[in-house]
C-alpha cells in the first residue's frame, strides 16, 4: 500500500499532526492545555521510542516522535510497543490497557481522568493513519 | 465546598503553619519524607473529610501531596486548602496503584531516592485508626529500597494535642449542634411520645435535628447515634441502636454525635422513663453526682490516673463503686482522632492512655463515664467534649446535667 507510514516514523509523525489539527477542534478537545509522552518499550528495533503530543487551549500544537528521553510532559504513559500498536489498530482500548496494567501512567490521575474522553478522541484519529507496524 | 482561608474566621486553622511544624519535627528526627496514612493525620493536615484510604506525603519543605482513592479525589480537592497539583488519586491502573503512584512520586517528583522515611504504625482499639498495614509496609519498602523506615506518628500526635483557637471553636459549635439533637429527642419522647418508639427512630429524630443545625455526619463508627434502653443500658459503652421499643420503667441512654468542620460533638444524656423505682433513682443520682465530681476536678496539671482515683473514691463513698467503670475519659481531636490521651507511647502499656499524662491548657478530651448494673437491668453513660483550662475545664455541651424522669 503506497500511502502507508511506518509507525512512529517522521512521515507518520507529520501525518499525525496534520490529522489531529484538522479533525480535532478546540471544542472537541475541551480547550485543554496539556501534554503527554508515550514511552514505547520492547520495540522491534530494540530501541526505546517515544510519542509526544502537546495541546494548547484545545489545539494540537506539537507531535514529536523519536528515541531516547522524550520532552517533559504533564503525563507519561509507559508500555510495550505491541500494546501501543494494538491500541492504534483499535484492537485494544486505552482504558482497558491501563486498567489491566499493560500501560503505566505517571502523573496526576485525578487530572488524567478528566482527559479520558479527549484521549480517546485523539487515539481514534491516530488509528485512521494508514500505518505499517 | 472550599475550606476556610480567612484568618479572621473564627473557625480558621493555620494549615500551612501545621505543615511547617511537622516539617520542623521531621528535621529534628532526621526524617527526609513523611508518609502519613491515619485518618487523624489526614484531618489534621488536609482539614477536610478523607474517608477513603489515603496517604499524605510530606516533603522536608513546601506543600504536602495527598493521594486518595480516585472516586474521591476531586471532592477532596474542592474542599482542602492544598492546590490541585497536590491532591492526587490512585486507582486500578498501571502505574496508578497505591504503591506505584506514591513511590514514583517520592522518587521522581520529589527527587528523594534514599534517606529516612517516617511512617505511621501502632495498635489501637479504634478500628479505623489507619496505621500502615503489613502489606502496604512491605510493598512500599520494596519499592523504596534506599530508605530507612522510622515509625514517626508521634510527631503529629504531639502537634495535635493542644488545640488551637479555630479547632476549639469548631468543637464548641459541634457540641451545641449535639444539644439540638438532645432537645429534639426529648421533645419526641415526653408526654407519652416514647410509646411505640424504637431506639432506631430516636436516633433518626436526633440525626435530623443535628443535620438541620449543620452537622455533616453522626461520625461515630460504633453505631452513629448510640442508644440503649431497658436492660441494654447495662451492657457497656457500645450500643448501636436497635429496633427495641422503649417501655415505661426503662432507663434510656442517648449518645449523640455531630460533626462540624471535622470537630466531633459527642454528648451522652440519660433518662428514666417513668414510673422510676427508688432504686433506679438512687443509681441515677449516684451517676449525676459522680459526673459532677469528676468535672469539678479537671484542670491543667492533673492526670487521668488522678481523676480516675477521685472518681472511684467518690463512687465508693456513695456505695456504688461496683457499678462505675474505672476510667473517665478518652482522647478527642479532629475526625479520626478518638482514642488515647496524650502523645507519648507508654512502653509499659503501649498505645493505651498514659495514666500519668499531665494535662495542659487547651487540651481536649471527651469526659466519658459508664455506670453499669447489668443484674438490675440499668446503666448510664456520660460523654461530653471538654477543654482543659488553667483552673478547671470548659464543658462544651450545654445540655443540663441531670437524669430526669419523663413519662
Amino acid at each position: 500500500m503506497p500511502d502507508q507510514h511506518v509507525y512512529l516514523s517522521p512521515s507518520w509523525r507529520d501525518a499525525a499532526l496534520k490529522r489531529l489539527q484538522a479533525e480535532l477542534t478546540p471544542e472537541k478537545m475541551n480547550h485543554v492545555t496539556t501534554s503527554m509522552s508515550n514511552i514505547y518499550k520492547n520495540c522491534p528495533d530494540g530501541v526505546e521510542h517515544f510519542l509526544f503530543i502537546e495541546c494548547k487551549e484545545g489545539k494540537v500544537t506539537r507531535v514529536e516522535t523519536g528515541t531516547g528521553e522524550p520532552p517533559q510532559a504533564v503525563f507519561r504513559i509507559i508500555g510495550d510497543y505491541e500494546t501501543f500498536s494494538r491500541i492504534s489498530r483499535a484492537e485494544l482500548g486505552a482504558q482497558k490497557a491501563l486498567m489491566t496494567g499493560k500501560l503505566k501512567l505517571k502523573g496526576n490521575l485525578a487530572k488524567a481522568l478528566k482527559l479520558a474522553a479527549v484521549s480517546d478522541r485523539l487515539n481514534k484519529v491516530l488509528a485512521q493513519i494508514p500505518t505499517q507496524y | 465546598m472550599p475550606g476556610i482561608s480567612d484568618p479572621k474566621d473564627k473557625y480558621y486553622i493555620d494549615n500551612p503553619g501545621r505543615v511547617k511544624a511537622i516539617q520542623a519535627g521531621m528535621h529534628k528526627r532526621g526524617i527526609d519524607v513523611y508518609l502519613g496514612s491515619r485518618i487523624r493525620t489526614m484531618s489534621f493536615v488536609m482539614d477536610t473529610f478523607c474517608p477513603w484510604r489515603s496517604y499524605i506525603i510530606i516533603p522536608p519543605e513546601g506543600q504536602p501531596t495527598f493521594f486518595t482513592f480516585v472516586v474521591d479525589a476531586l471532592r477532596v480537592g474542592d474542599e482542602t486548602w492544598l492546590d490541585g497539583d497536590h491532591v492526587r488519586a490512585y486507582g486500578p491502573m498501571g502505574g496508578m496503584d497505591q504503591v506505584s503512584a506514591i513511590t514514583d512520586f517520592i522518587k521522581d517528583e520529589l527527587g528523594i531516592k534514599k534517606g529516612r522515611i517516617g511512617y505511621e504504625d501502632g495498635i489501637s482499639t479504634y478500628t479505623a485508626e489507619g496505621n500502615l498495614s503489613h502489606w502496604e509496609y512491605t510493598h512500599f519498602k520494596d519499592a523504596l529500597p534506599g530508605f530507612e523506615w522510622v515509625n514517626a506518628h508521634d510527631i503529629i500526635d504531639a502537634l495535635s494535642l493542644i488545640k488551637d483557637k479555630g479547632t476549639i471553636e469548631r468543637f464548641r459549635t459541634a457540641s451545641l449542634i449535639v444539644d439540638e439533637g438532645h432537645k429534639a429527642a426529648r421533645a419526641a419522647l415526653e408526654n407519652g411520645g416514647y410509646r411505640g418508639m424504637t431506639e432506631t427512630v430516636i436516633a433518626g429524630i436526633a440525626a435530623l435535628a443535628m443535620r438541620k443545625a449543620g452537622s455533616v455526619s453522626e461520625w461515630n463508627f460504633a453505631g452513629l447515634n448510640e442508644i440503649s434502653s431497658g436492660y441494654r443500658t447495662g451492657l457497656g459503652a457500645c450500643t448501636p441502636p436497635t429496633t427495641k421499643e422503649i417501655k415505661a420503667g426503662d432507663p434510656l441512654m442517648l449518645d449523640f454525635h455531630a460533626m462540624f468542620k471535622l470537630a466531633l460533638g459527642d454528648h451522652a444524656h440519660n433518662y428514666l422513663i417513668g414510673p422510676a423505682t427508688k432504686r433506679q433513682r438512687w443509681h441515677a443520682d449516684n451517676f449525676v453526682a459522680i459526673i459532677q465530681t469528676v468535672i469539678d476536678h479537671y484542670r491543667a496539671g492533673t492526670t487521668p490516673g488522678t481523676l480516675a482515683a477521685i472518681m472511684m473514691d467518690f463512687a465508693e463513698s456513695r456505695g456504688c463503686g461496683d457499678f462505675i467503670q474505672p476510667a473517665c475519659e478518652h482522647g478527642i481531636g479532629l475526625f479520626g482522632d478518638e482514642w488515647r490521651i496524650g502523645a507519648i507511647v507508654n512502653p509499659d502499656l503501649p498505645y493505651w492512655t498514659d495514666q500519668d499524662h499531665v494535662y495542659q491548657e487547651n487540651e481536649m478530651v471527651v469526659c466519658a463515664m459508664q455506670y453499669a448494673a447489668p443484674e438490675e437491668n440499668i446503666g448510664f453513660r456520660y460523654e461530653n467534649d471538654i477543654v482543659i483550662i488553667k483552673d478547671g475545664c470548659e464543658v462544651l455541651s450545654k445540655y443540663p446535667l441531670a437524669i430526669e424522669e419523663i413519662s
